[in-house]
């Protein structure tokens, strides 16, 4: 691929971006298909402060300095909804984090909530918690299965970037009895994720945090557009295919 | 106004400035940006460590230090001061290469063992979901998953017929090779697209975790 293609793929995907959440910002607001794992999100903070027990949302591993910066950026979309329900009831969620630059942002989620809440609890000592470096997988795991385990939680939210290690943290949940919600853009960990619990983010759907938790015109927009690219190179593939069957 | 809006402008310059270079080939720069982003990734593991440290030291500091679950927070600060204390002895040449033989010979197998119990945890895991919906998909994952199993362990064996043997290889390389691979790669390319439009709306300012 060109520079120019990049170039050229770049902006008209930035344009359309624009154009679209204008023409959404004059509309009412767009309905999205419902998906079980935000449609789940929604009523967690509620049961944990009806149940007089705690939520725990961990971000995963992806550093925002590297290629999954994105699902981090989507994960932190997450945590903020949740963080600015659970401070409103002086139970913000406890949140455990596999990388170093997920934990100041993260950190500033949590106290922002608190701040806009005007929480008189504030966010209590622990509730914000790094767990392990991103390339000790297992060992962030562990931590967060012993999280899970020694705190009163009734639910826990997985959402970032996640490989198979999340079996460890599924299994202790599970047997903990721990309401479960995973969202993952690896599909190793969404093939663990898939037997555990109905409320999975496959992938794509968690990028989609924004626009499902927040629903502003231009993250509607940049999520339409995404499902027209989508079409556009499902087709094309399909195109490709057929093409080399016919000519051999 | 000059809150919002410098941390905004640096985020922009800074993202096109990264695109450019990379797409230019101006190695100069974008390494340079990255050195900045892994020197602030640094000093951020830095303040991770710091925070487990407390939270952990926090809890020991309650009324029963070495009590219930407290147990593990103490056996985790006190292999925090000891793998210091050796970092500290290799530095000042009064051993040698003790920091490697703590992780070779403590995280490597502790990791590995964790490693080795993902299959078991997983095949369980697709009993439960069979337990709990008896779904067509449920049955399908666990058939696979037990299909699997098998056949890697018995492809290997001499006992099997060859005939066998090769059967089972075919069938295990139709499932890995045709459905898993077109399943993942169809689950990569909508992740992929989702980045492209989140990494543009952050290059446009339209997404600012950094800045709400």
């Amino acid at each position: 691929m060109t520079i120019l293609t990049t170039l050229v793929i770049i902006g008209v995907v930035a344009v359309a971006i624009v154009l679209w959440s204008r023409r959404l910002a004059q509309q009412e607001e767009p309905t999205l298909r419902p998906l079980s794992g935000y449609t789940a999100l929604k009523g967690q903070v509620g049961q944990a402060i009806e149940s007089a027990s705690k939520l725990h949302i961990s971000l995963g591993r992806a550093s925002l300095t590297g290629a999954a910066n994105p699902t981090s950026v989507a994960a932190l979309a997450v945590l903020e909804r949740l963080a600015a329900e659970g401070c409103a009831n002086d139970t913000p969620p406890i949140t455990t984090v596999g990388d170093g630059t997920l934990l100041p942002l993260a950190e500033n989620t949590l106290r922002r909530a608190a701040d806009n809440a005007e929480s008189a609890a504030g966010i209590p000592p622990g509730t914000m918690q790094f767990i392990a470096s991103r390339t000790d997988a297992f060992a962030y795991a562990g931590g967060v299965a012993s999280v899970i385990q020694q705190q009163k939680i009734l639910g826990s939210v997985m959402v970032g970037h996640f490989g198979q290690e999340l079996a460890i943290v599924t299994e202790v949940a599970g047997r903990s009895q721990v309401q479960q919600i995973i969202g993952s853009d690896d599909p190793l960990a969404l093939a663990v994720a898939a037997p555990i619990t109905d409320n999975f983010l496959i992938g794509e759907e968690l990028l989609a945090a924004p626009a499902y938790l927040e629903g502003k015109p231009d993250q509607v927009a940049s999520l339409q557009i995404q499902d027209v690219l989508r079409i556009l190179l499902s087709l094309t593939i399909l195109g490709l295919a057929v093409y080399r069957l016919v000519t051999g | 106004m000059f809150r919002r809006g410098l941390p905004l402008i640096i985020a922009i310059s800074f993202g096109f400035l990264t695109l450019i270079s990379l797409l230019f080939g101006i190695a100069e720069i974008s390494n340079l940006i990255l050195a900045w982003a892994s020197f602030l990734a640094a000093v951020a593991l830095l303040l991770g460590v710091i925070n487990l440290f407390s939270v952990h030291a926090q809890r020991m500091a309650g009324k029963r230090p070495f009590g219930g679950h407290n147990v593990y927070s103490a056996v985790l600060v006190i292999s925090m001061l000891v793998v210091f204390g050796l970092g500290l002895t290799d530095l000042l040449g009064m051993t040698s290469g003790s920091l490697n033989q703590v992780f070779n010979w403590v995280q490597a197998p502790l990791e590995a063992a964790l490693a080795s119990l993902l299959a078991f945890f997983l095949l369980l895991s697709g009993i439960r979901l069979l337990q709990r919906q008896r779904t067509l998909s449920s049955i399908l994952f666990l058939v696979t998953a037990v299909l699997i199993l098998i056949s890697n362990a018995l492809i290997v064996s001499p006992l099997l017929p060859a005939s066998l043997a090769g059967l089972l290889q075919q069938l295990r390389d139709l499932i890995q090779n045709i459905i898993v691979s077109s399943g993942m790669r169809g689950i990569l390319l909508g992740i992929a697209l989702g980045a492209i439009t989140l990494s543009i709306r952050l290059l446009l300012g339209l997404e600012r975790p950094y800045n709400k």
